[in-house]
């Protein structure tokens, strides 16, 4: 289509958007505390946290919507204006469309705010109708819409001016799992284009699909940052998954297991690092084992455990 | 940023010209119009017995009384303008069967009589009330008789008795040619300014504050504020919304005048063939101005009251505006939004006031204040209390006004559209307008 193809001439890997030790406060309370990462173009970065955590402060900033106490943020090296805002698309947490409007009206209304000429709006509107099976509510009203269609074209209202940046902030919230692989796949097709993606989400698996690089935020504090592969590697806990004839009492009593429970007869043995691994193996050996796998741990466990920290701090 | 700065605007005058809401208010008003232009008409239409007759059922006791009755009677109904299809019947019946010829009708009995203390002596009966104009009219009749009666049997001449029996004649003379009386001000007002300034000022500033306050709350209520603000500035939306706003009530102005011209030329059609039509009705109307010597200022009237009524418009949008951006729903608008209302009643009422307390320094120096000045400089300038400088000077203070609710409402503005807490609102607004950012 004209607005996907457009989009090709984005450079892979240049820098793209920069946060740089940006820090806000409402009144006396501190929002987001020295935040900095940087997403290059085509790459998915995830902004994690738990509510009130900044997430939502941090993408107005970007947006322009609020002003930083300090630091700052830029596209491609320039300060984010009205003059840039053009080439970003945003997906608030909220649904924000005007619900009295059809979804033409409303997609051109957000299409022309973006300087797009009403004939390019109406066709990139028809590929993305067409794209996400909602074609025949083009000519209704948002809100004879249910909440996931709406979700849908709060999306394509962010993306018809094929940005060069994309913001989303929950951006499946409400959506059945076949809607959220038409999204998934929408994601996808724009970060090949070469757009950047920066989006947060309650559901870890999503980021855990999605983002090479993340930062995981705690009352505006960036407790963890980085990418995904890195960060699950350094960390050290680890889980051991078991099925067989075996006798958990035992495995308990080895110096540095921390917890193992049984699921539907398969045993999963956390362990505070890859060393106890071989000591759990021969305690085990002399059990009938048919399954006996090491694996790092879920981007949840490693939110929970880094979020829990810094609550116990 | 110009291109989005005419689409917002265009947008947002485009849907409320669309809307139901305008269709509907514009149907009443046009109906409304043209029914209160046309009332006499409508009236008429619905029919009715607008021509019955008065009967009148006299019992003359004195045997001379009658004909002065009936003729005062005939010359009251014409000179007074009354218009009573009269029908007066002499009778020779008793009072009991007179009385009982009357029963169960509208006829009215009047009886007359005289005694040695009274030339004449009268009761007027009817089965049931009797309107007061109808009454009034028979009273007259009956005391002029008793004059008349009373010079005929005194030999007294009328002409000598009148000129002993009239009140005072006070010839009132004010040194200001300007100077008119309280009646006459109120006449003016009433006549003049009210239709013309004060009623259609009033229902505009009233729709073009509910605009704004919708919406710029429905653009929050909905959180599209937070996309649409993340590609036009707050100023930019802001002045598209005061804009559209304006340009929506000229609009809604322009239409009034139309539905007035309409219901004008309906009521001289309605009127063929009658007496009144809508030239000798403008006629009289431009006849009274000249006369008065108010026709003569029309000339800088008009101008001066159209600048006030811009301008003005331009105050109440800005501060509705800066109000709706502190609002997260229509209720807390609708709350926040009363004070407004109540500063535009105070000066609709104190306007149609204005001439009955003449040379009032309260109602002078509230013609000044923004808000109101469009209300009460036309008034008090068209019953001659104050001159083009006072207007001239009106329109300076409501263009200060304006420049400075635009440099610090902005502030304002722009903290206030991605607010969702109505907590500690009062002291919001006051730290925003301290704010050093625009």
């Amino acid at each position: 289509m004209q607005g996907i193809n457009r989009a090709n001439h984005y450079v892979l890997g240049g820098l793209m958007l920069k946060v740089e030790n940006v820090t806000k406060y409402y009144g006396k309370n501190c929002a987001v505390d020295h935040l900095s990462f940087t997403v290059k173009n085509g790459e998915i970065f995830g902004l994690l946290g738990s509510n009130g955590a900044g997430k939502t402060t941090t993408f107005r900033m970007i947006m322009g919507l609020l002003d930083s106490n300090s630091g700052q943020i830029t596209l491609d090296g320039k300060k984010i204006d009205y003059s840039l805002t053009d080439q970003i698309g945003f997906v608030t947490e909220e649904r924000s469309l005007l619900t009295k409007m059809t979804v033409q009206e409303q997609i051109i209304y957000y299409g022309r705010l973006k300087n797009m000429k009403e004939q390019d709006i109406l066709d990139k509107l028809d590929f993305w109708l067409d794209k996400f099976d909602i074609r025949d509510y083009k000519n209704r009203k948002i809100k004879e819409l249910s909440k996931g269609n709406q979700q849908k074209i709060q999306f394509i209202a962010a993306i018809i001016n094929d940005p060069k940046l994309l913001i989303l902030d929950e951006p499946f919230t409400g959506l059945d799992p076949i809607n959220v692989n038409q999204l998934k796949e929408a994601i996808y097709a724009l970060q090949k284009k070469g757009c950047s993606i920066i989006f947060s989400s309650h559901q870890m698996e999503h980021i855990e699909h999605f983002c090479e690089k993340l930062v995981i935020l705690v009352k505006g504090k960036t407790v963890l940052s980085g990418n995904l592969k890195d960060i699950k590697e350094n960390y050290q806990k680890k889980n051991i998954f078991i099925r067989g004839n075996i006798v958990p009492k035992d495995l308990e009593k080895i110096d540095g297991v921390l917890e193992v429970k049984e699921n539907t007869g398969e045993y999963e043995v956390k362990i505070k690092d890859s060393s106890i691994v071989n000591q759990v193996f021969q305690k085990i050996s002399s059990c009938a084992i048919t399954k006996f796998v090491v694996e790092e741990p879920s981007l949840n466990e490693i939110f929970i455990a880094k979020v829990g920290e810094s609550y116990d701090e | 940023m110009m291109n989005k700065f005419w689409f917002l605007t265009g947008s947002s005058l485009k849907k409320k010209l669309k809307s139901k809401w305008f269709l509907v208010v514009n149907i009443l008003l046009c109906i409304v119009i043209m029914g209160v232009m046309n009332i006499d008409s409508i009236i008429k239409a619905f029919g009715g017995d607008f021509n019955q007759t008065n009967e009148i059922l006299v019992l003359d006791q004195t045997d001379y009384a009658d004909p002065i009755f009936e003729k005062n009677l005939d010359a009251y109904n014409t000179t007074l303008d009354m218009q009573y299809d009269l029908k007066v019947e002499k009778t020779d019946l008793s009072l009991e069967a007179a009385k009982e010829q009357i029963k169960d009708t509208d006829k009215v009995l009047v009886v007359l009589d005289s005694t040695e203390d009274e030339y004449l002596k009268a009761s007027i009966i009817s089965d049931s009330y009797i309107d007061t104009m109808y009454y009034q009219l028979l009273y007259q009749a009956l005391s002029s008789t008793k004059a008349e009666i009373a010079f005929s049997l005194t030999n007294i001449d009328p002409t000598e008795l009148q000129k002993v029996t009239s009140v005072v004649s006070v010839d009132r003379v004010f040194l200001n040619e300007d100077q008119t009386s309280e009646e006459e001000n109120m006449g003016m007002i009433m006549g003049t300014v009210f239709p013309t300034v004060i009623l259609p000022f009033f229902i505009l500033v009233v729709f073009l504050i509910q605009m704004i306050g919708a919406e710029i709350n429905e653009e929050k209520q909905t959180r599209s504020m937070e996309v649409i603000i993340s590609n036009v500035s707050p100023k930019t939306h802001f002045f598209s919304k005061i804009v559209a706003s304006n340009a929506f009530v000229l609009f809604q102005g322009f239409l009034l005048l139309l539905y007035a011209s309409i219901a004008l030329f309906l009521r001289n059609q309605l009127a063929v063939g009658t007496t009144s039509s809508i030239t000798s009705e403008i006629g009289n109307i431009w006849n009274s101005l000249v006369t008065s010597g108010f026709a003569s200022k029309l000339y800088y009237i008009i101008p001066l009251t159209l600048v006030l009524m811009i301008l003005s418009f331009l105050t109440y949008s800005l501060v509705a505006g800066i109000l709706a951006s502190m609002t997260v729903s229509m209720e807390d608008y609708q709350q926040i939004q009363t004070p407004i209302m109540m500063i535009c009643l105070l000066g609709y009422y104190l306007s149609i006031m204005a001439g009955m307390f003449e040379g009032s320094t309260l109602i002078r120096i509230l013609s000044y204040v923004p808000f109101l000045s469009c209300l009460l400089s036309p008034a008090l300038l068209v019953i001659g209390q104050i001159g083009i400088l006072d207007v001239i000077v009106s329109i300076i203070i409501l263009c200060i006004f304006n420049f400075v609710l635009i440099r610090y409402g902005l502030k304002i503005y722009k903290i206030g559209i991605l607010n969702y807490s109505t907590d500690k609102m009062w002291r919001k607004i006051i730290k925003a307008a301290k704010s050093k950012e625009v």
